[in-house]
C-alpha cells in the first residue's frame, strides 16, 4: 500500500472513519441531534474526499477495487442518497420508536457497503460489498420495531437475500473453477474470448451472478420480494433500498458486463434482454393492480430497471452513459418521491393509501406539486429529469437496433400512466370527510430541504441536461 | 486438453462423478438395509424419546432468555474476528510496522465495538435499566 | 426575440396568475386577461409576408450532446395559428371569467401553460423541442379537466391523457428514429426540421416512421379509430377547456400533420394517402352521424368537431394547393365557430344547470338575442356562405375532387348533415316551446356579448375577406408542396423503380397523386 492508495481512499476512509465515530457518540451519550449531525458531516466530508480525489487517474487499490472516475461517481450518488435518507429520517424517527440513534449508524454501514460495490473490482469485494449493505438493509427494514410490517419485511429481505446470496456464491465459485481468478478484466475477457462455445461452467456461473444482480435490481423473476419490503419497510429505508442499494447494483452491473460485447455473447444479451422485457411488462402489470401508493412505487421500480436495462443492452456507445444517466435521475425522483412519503407519515404508520394522498393539493400544495413533479418524472413527462432519462434511453437503444424492447418500452410507459395519474388524481380530489390531516406538525425542515434539493435537481436536469451528460461523458470515456 | 471438448472435460470430472454415486448410493445402502433387515414393532414406549431410562417431564420446548442468543451472539463475532488477528501474526515480519498499524486499528475498532456493547447494556444479564 | 416573449409571457402570467391568487380574488383572471392581450398584439406584428422562408427565427444550442437546439421560427402558417391561439385564448379567459370559482389562480396558470405549450407547438423546428411543447401543452389540460370539469371528469381526463401519451411517446420514438436514421446516413446528429428534410431512407423505414408520428397526430386530430376520447374531454371540460380543446388542441394535429407528415416522409405519405382519405371521409360521416343522435347539446358539439377535422384531414392527404388553402382556413373558421358553439353550450349551462336538449327549448323567448348568436354559429358551422366555414370547405372539396371523385362526393354529404344537426340545435334547443318551467333567464351580458361579437367579426371577415390569410400562407404551402414533391428524388432512386421516380418529380399540379 502507498499513499496514493490511501489517497485513493480518501471517501471510504472518511466514510469508515464517520461510522466509528457515530458509534463511539452513541456509547458516550445518546442525543438524536448529535448522531444527525456527526453523520451528515461524516457524509459531507466523504463528498468533499470525493470531489477532491474525483478526478485523479483510475488506480486499482489491492486487487479488490479499483477506484475509477465511475466509481467517484456512483459514490459521489450514494453518499447523497445516503445523506438525504438521514435528512429524511430526522423527523420521521423521532416519535416513532424509543432509541432511534443506531438507524444512522446502520445507514452509514449500509453506504460503505454499497460503495464497495460500485467500486469493486473483484468478486471478493463484490461479495464482501453486498452483504454489508444487506446485512444493514435487514435492520434498517426491521426499525420500525414496534410495527408487524417493518419486522416481517426485515425478515423476508433477510431470508430471500441470503437464498440470493448463496446462488451468487456458487456462481463465484462455478467462475472461479474455470477461470481461475476472480478479478473482473480476467474473467470478462474470458468471456468476450470464449464467444459462442463458451464453457458449461461459466455460463452456469454467469446465469447464477445474474441472478445475484437481478435480485438486487428486483428485475423479473426476481422480484417477488420488491412489493412486500417497500411497503412494509419505514418510508426513508424504502427510499434508500430504492436508490443506494440498486445504484450500487448498477455500478457493479456496468463492471461486469459493459466489457463484454453483446453481439460475440448472445447468451448473455437474451438472458438480460428476457429480464429487461419481463421486467418491464410484469412490474407495469402488476402496477396496474395496486392500490397502495409504496406498492405502486415498488412495481414501478421494477418496470424502471427494465427501462435501464434497455438503455444498457443497447451495446453502443451510448449504452454505459444513458445508463448512468438513467439510474441518476431515477435516484433524484425516488427520492423526492418517497420523500413525500416519509414526511407525509406518521409516528404509527406510513402514508402510504390512497386516502392518505387524497385532498393532499388542497391541504398541502407544495407538497403535493412536489409529489406530482416526482411522478410526472417516473411517468417521463418532459421537463422533468426522468423524461430525459427515457429519452436518454431510447435514443441509445435505437443506436443499437433493439426495436422490440423499445417499444415494449414505449407501450409499457404509456401503460404506467395510468397507475401514476391515479394517483396525481387521487391528490386533486376533494379530500376525504372525517379525516386527520397528516402531519400534525407540519412538514419538517430537514425534509422540506430534501424535497427542495430533490425538484430543483429535477426540473434543472430535465431542462438543462447538459452539464450532468457532459459529466457522464468524461466518467465513461 | 480442451475442457470446451465434452468428451475430455467428461474424462477429467470422473472421480466426481464417481463420489456422487458413492455418497447416494451409500445412504441409499443404510436406510434400504436398515428398513429391510430392522424389526417392526410398535409398543406403549416405541414413539418416547429415550432419555437414558428416565422418563421426560416437560416439554421439550422451553422459552430461553434471549440474552442467551445474544451472548453466543457476540461469543462467536468476537472469536472469529480473532482469526484475522491469527492470519497476520503468521507473516507478521513481512508485513513489518505497517502491518502491525493496521492490526492496532483493526483491534481499536473491535474494542470500540465492545465498548459501545457495553454502554449500550448488551453485556447485562439482568432487566435493562 | 419575439418569440421568447410569446412563449415567456404566457408562462410567466400564468405564475403571476398563481401567486397573485392569494392577494385578491379577482387577480388572476385581470392578469391573464391582461397577458393574453398583450401576447395577441405582439403576435399582431408578426402577420406580415415574409421575406425568406421564416419571418422570425431563434436558434441557440440547448442539448449539445445530442444535437438539441432551442429553434423557433415562424412562417405565415405558425404566424396566423399563433394570432388564433392568442385570440382564443383571449376568449377562453374572458368566457370562464365567472364560471370558475374555486382556485382561480392555479386555474388560469393551467390556461396560460396550455396556451404557451400550444404556441410553442406551433413554432417550434427541432423535433426534440417539438415533442418537449407537445408534451408540455398535455399536462396543464389534464388538470384544467380534472379538477374544474363536470361530473365525470376524473375518467375524461385519464382517457384524454391516455390517449394523447400513448399517441406521443410513439412520436417520440419516431422522432428518434428519424434522428438516428439521419445521423448515419450523414454523420450529422441533429434534431434540426431542416436538416432532417429530405432525409434518404429505405420505404420500409420511412412507413414506421410516418406512422409513429401519424398516429400521435391523428389522436389529436382526431382521426376516425382514436377520436372516442375527443367527446368525453369535450363534455367534461370547463367551458374554456372545451374551447382551447377544439379551437387550438384539435388544430395541433393536424398542423403536425402538414408540417411535418409530409414534408418529412412524402413517399410514405403519398402511399398511405388514399387510407388518410378515407378515414378522414369516415370520419366526417361518422361524426356527424354520431352528433345528431346526442342529446348532450356538448357532447353534440363534440361530435360535429370530429367530422369538420375529418375535412382537414381529407384535405391534407389530398396534398395539392387549393385544398390545403382551403384546409388552413377551415382551421381557422372551425376553432371559432365551434369554439363558440361550446361558449353558448357554457353560458346555457350557467343558467340551466343543464346540457339536456330534451330539457330545453323555447329559450328565445327569453333569451333571443343567445339564440341569435346560436343561430349564427349554426350556419357556420354547416357552412353558409358568407361564412368562414364555407370558404373552407368548399375550397377543400374542390380541391379534392381531382384527386378523388366518390371520396368528395361521399365527404359532400357531410354537409348536408351537417346542416341537419346544425338546425337540429337551435331548433331543439331555442324554438318550439318550453318543455320545462324555468325561472327567468337573463339573455346576454355585456361580458358574454363582448366575447360573442369579437368571433362574430372574425368568422364573418374571414367568410367575405379571406385573401389576408392566404396572402399569408400561401408562400408557406407552395413551398410545402415543393419540398414534398422533389424531396423524394435521391432516395427514391435507390428504393424505387425508375418511372416513378420520373413522374414523382414533375411539377405538375395534382401530380403528387398522379400515379394511382
Amino acid at each position: 500500500m502507498q499513499t496514493a492508495d490511501f489517497t485513493a481512499l480518501t471517501p471510504l476512509l472518511l466514510l469508515a472513519a464517520a461510522i466509528a465515530a457515530v458509534m463511539l457518540q452513541i456509547a458516550l451519550k445518546r442525543s438524536h441531534i448529535l448522531t444527525i449531525v456527526l453523520t451528515l458531516a461524516g457524509l459531507i466530508a466523504a463528498m468533499l474526499g470525493v470531489l477532491a480525489v474525483g478526478d485523479m487517474p483510475a488506480r486499482q487499490v489491492t486487487p479488490l477495487v479499483t477506484m475509477d472516475r465511475l466509481a467517484f461517481f456512483f459514490i459521489g450518488l450514494i453518499l447523497t442518497a445516503t445523506a438525504a435518507t438521514a435528512l429524511l429520517g430526522c423527523r420521521y424517527w423521532e416519535h416513532a420508536v424509543g432509541q432511534c440513534e443506531e438507524y444512522y449508524l446502520l445507514l452509514l454501514v449500509a453506504a460503505l457497503g454499497a460503495c464497495v460495490l460500485a467500486a469493486a473490482h473483484h468478486f471478493a469485494a463484490f461479495f464482501i460489498g453486498l452483504e454489508i449493505l444487506s446485512i444493514s438493509l435487514f435492520t434498517l427494514m426491521a426499525f420500525a420495531r414496534r410495527r408487524m410490517a417493518s419486522v416481517e419485511a426485515g425478515l423476508k429481505y433477510l431470508v430471500l437475500a441470503g437464498i440470493s446470496s448463496a446462488f451468487l456464491l456458487f456462481g463465484i465459485a462455478l467462475i472461479y473453477a474455470d477461470v481461475g481468478s476472480l478479478a473482473f478484466p480476467i474473467w470478462t475477457a474470458r468471456l468476450q474470448a470464449a464467444g459462442e462455445t463458451v464453457s458449461p461452467l461459466l455460463l452456469i456461473g454467469m446465469g447464477m451472478t445474474v441472478i445475484g444482480v437481478g435480485f438486487k435490481l428486483a428485475l423479473v423473476p426476481f422480484h417477488m420480494w420488491t412489493a412486500d419490503i417497500y411497503q412494509g419497510a419505514p418510508a426513508p429505508t424504502t427510499a434508500f433500498v430504492a436508490t443506494v442499494s440498486k445504484s450500487a447494483m448498477v455500478a457493479l452491473l456496468l463492471r461486469l458486463f459493459a466489457p463484454v460485447d453483446f453481439t460475440a455473447e448472445p447468451a448473455l444479451f437474451w438472458t438480460l434482454a428476457i429480464l429487461a422485457f419481463a421486467s418491464m411488462i410484469v412490474g407495469n402489470i402488476l402496477a396496474l393492480r395496486q392500490d397502495s401508493v409504496k406498492r405502486i412505487l415498488a412495481y414501478s421500480s421494477i418496470a424502471h430497471m427494465g427501462y435501464l436495462l434497455v438503455a444498457f443492452l443497447s451495446g453502443g456507445p451510448a449504452a454505459i452513459a444513458a445508463t448512468v444517466f438513467y439510474i441518476t435521475a431515477y435516484t433524484i425522483t425516488v427520492l423526492g418521491a418517497f420523500g413525500v412519503v416519509t414526511v407525509l407519515s406518521r409516528t404509527d404508520a406510513d402514508a402510504d393509501s390512497m386516502s392518505d394522498f387524497q385532498g393532499l393539493f388542497f391541504s398541502h400544495p407544495w407538497l403535493a406539486g412536489v409529489f406530482m413533479a416526482m411522478l410526472l418524472s417516473l411517468a417521463g413527462i418532459p421537463l422533468t429529469a426522468g423524461f430525459i432519462g427515457k429519452f436518454y434511453a431510447i435514443t441509445a437503444g435505437a443506436q443499437g437496433g433493439i426495436w422490440w424492447l423499445i417499444i415494449t418500452l414505449v407501450l409499457t410507459s404509456a401503460a404506467s400512466l395510468f397507475y401514476y395519474l391515479r394517483i396525481v388524481v387521487a391528490m386533486f380530489s376533494p379530500p376525504l370527510e372525517n379525516k386527520t390531516q397528516p402531519p400534525a406538525a407540519g412538514i419538517s425542515y430537514s425534509g422540506g430541504l430534501v424535497l427542495t434539493v430533490m425538484t430543483v435537481l429535477l426540473i434543472w436536469v430535465g431542462s438543462a441536461p447538459g452539464p450532468l451528460i457532459d459529466l457522464i461523458g468524461r466518467i465513461t470515456q | 486438453m480442451d475442457v470446451n471438448d465434452p468428451v475430455t472435460s467428461i474424462a477429467t470430472i470422473w472421480p466426481l462423478m464417481v463420489f456422487l454415486l458413492a455418497a447416494t448410493g451409500l445412504v441409499i445402502v443404510m436406510i434400504g438395509l436398515s428398513a429391510l433387515l430392522g424389526q417392526r414393532h410398535w409398543q406403549r414406549t416405541t414413539g418416547e424419546p429415550f432419555e437414558s431410562g428416565m422418563l421426560p417431564t416437560g416439554t421439550a420446548r422451553i422459552r430461553f432468555d434471549v440474552k442467551f442468543y445474544l451472548m453466543a451472539m457476540f461469543f462467536v463475532i468476537f472469536d472469529l474476528e480473532a482469526i484475522f488477528i491469527f492470519a497476520w501474526a503468521a507473516s507478521v515480519r513481512q508485513l513489518g510496522w505497517f502491518g502491525y498499524i493496521e492490526m492496532l486499528i483493526f483491534v481499536g475498532f473491535l474494542l470500540l465495538a465492545l465498548f459501545y456493547l457495553w454502554r449500550v447494556g448488551a453485556l447485562e444479564w439482568g432487566t435493562k435499566r | 426575440m419575439i418569440l421568447i416573449w410569446l412563449i415567456a409571457i404566457p408562462v410567466a402570467g400564468g405564475l403571476a396568475a398563481w401567486l397573485l391568487d392569494k392577494w385578491a380574488p379577482g387577480a388572476p383572471r385581470w392578469t391573464a386577461l391582461v397577458a393574453m392581450l398583450l401576447n395577441l398584439l405582439i403576435g399582431l406584428r408578426l402577420l406580415a409576408p415574409a421575406e425568406g422562408p421564416w419571418l422570425v427565427a431563434i436558434d441557440v444550442p440547448w442539448i449539445d450532446a445530442f444535437g438539441i437546439r432551442f429553434h423557433l421560427a415562424i412562417d405565415g402558417l405558425s404566424a396566423v395559428l399563433i394570432t388564433l391561439t392568442n385570440g382564443l385564448g383571449m376568449i377562453a379567459v374572458a368566457c370562464s371569467w365567472h364560471e370558475i370559482d374555486r382556485r382561480r389562480g392555479f386555474f388560469f396558470f393551467n390556461l396560460l401553460w396550455v396556451l404557451a405549450g400550444i404556441i410553442g407547438v406551433f413554432s417550434a423546428l427541432d423535433l426534440f423541442l417539438f415533442y418537449f411543447f407537445w408534451e408540455l401543452m398535455m399536462v396543464p389540460m389534464f388538470f384544467l379537466i380534472a379538477i374544474w370539469g363536470h361530473e365525470n371528469r376524473i375518467y375524461a381526463a385519464v382517457k384524454f391523457f391516455l390517449f394523447t401519451q400513448i399517441g406521443g411517446l410513439l412520436m417520440l420514438a419516431a422522432i428518434i428514429g428519424l434522428y438516428i436514421v439521419h445521423g448515419r446516413a450523414t454523420g450529422i446528429y441533429t434534431f434540426d426540421y431542416n436538416a432532417l428534410l429530405g432525409t434518404a431512407m429505405a420505404p420500409p423505414t420511412a412507413m414506421w416512421l410516418m406512422l409513429g408520428f401519424l398516429i400521435a397526430f391523428a389522436v389529436k386530430l382526431p382521426a376516425f379509430p382514436v377520436h372516442s376520447w375527443l367527446p368525453d374531454a369535450h363534455t367534461e371540460a370547463p367551458t374554456a377547456g372545451s374551447v382551447i380543446l377544439a379551437g387550438l388542441l384539435l388544430k395541433t394535429g393536424a398542423y403536425g400533420l402538414l408540417r411535418f407528415v409530409i414534408p418529412l416522409f412524402p413517399e410514405a405519405a403519398r402511399t398511405f394517402a388514399p387510407f388518410g382519405m378515407l378515414l378522414a371521409v369516415i370520419a366526417i360521416l361518422y361524426g356527424a352521424l354520431l352528433a345528431f343522435s346526442q342529446t348532450d347539446l356538448k357532447r353534440l358539439v363534440a361530435y360535429t368537431s370530429i367530422s369538420h377535422m375529418g375535412f382537414v384531414m381529407l384535405a391534407i392527404f389530398a396534398w395539392n394547393e387549393l385544398a390545403l388553402q382551403g384546409a388552413v382556413i377551415q382551421i381557422v373558421c372551425h376553432g371559432i365557430s365551434t369554439g363558440a358553439l361550446f361558449i353558448i353550450v357554457g353560458m346555457l349551462q350557467e343558467r340551466l344547470h343543464t346540457r339536456d336538449l330534451r330539457r330545453m327549448g323555447g329559450l328565445w323567448d327569453q333569451m333571443p338575442r343567445m339564440g341569435g348568436m346560436a343561430l349564427l354559429f349554426a350556419l357556420a358551422s354547416l357552412g353558409l356562405p358568407g361564412l368562414g366555414n364555407f370558404v373552407g370547405e368548399f375550397l377543400i372539396l374542390i380541391g379534392v375532387y381531382p384527386v378523388h371523385r366518390t371520396l368528395t362526393i361521399l365527404a359532400a354529404l357531410g354537409l348536408v348533415a351537417a346542416s341537419i344537426y346544425s338546425l337540429w340545435i337551435v331548433q331543439q334547443a331555442f324554438h318550439g316551446r318550453a318543455r320545462e318551467t324555468r325561472h327567468r333567464l337573463t339573455d346576454l351580458t355585456g361580458r358574454e356579448g363582448t366575447i360573442l361579437g369579437a368571433l362574430v367579426l372574425a368568422i364573418v371577415w374571414l367568410g367575405l375577406y379571406p385573401q389576408p390569410v392566404f396572402t399569408l400562407t400561401r408562400p408557406v404551402l407552395d413551398r410545402m408542396l415543393q419540398t414534398a414533391r422533389s424531396a423524394p428524388a435521391t432516395p427514391l432512386k435507390i428504393t424505387l423503380a425508375p418511372a416513378a421516380t420520373a413522374r414523382a418529380a414533375g411539377p405538375v399540379e395534382g401530380d403528387w397523386h398522379a400515379d394511382r
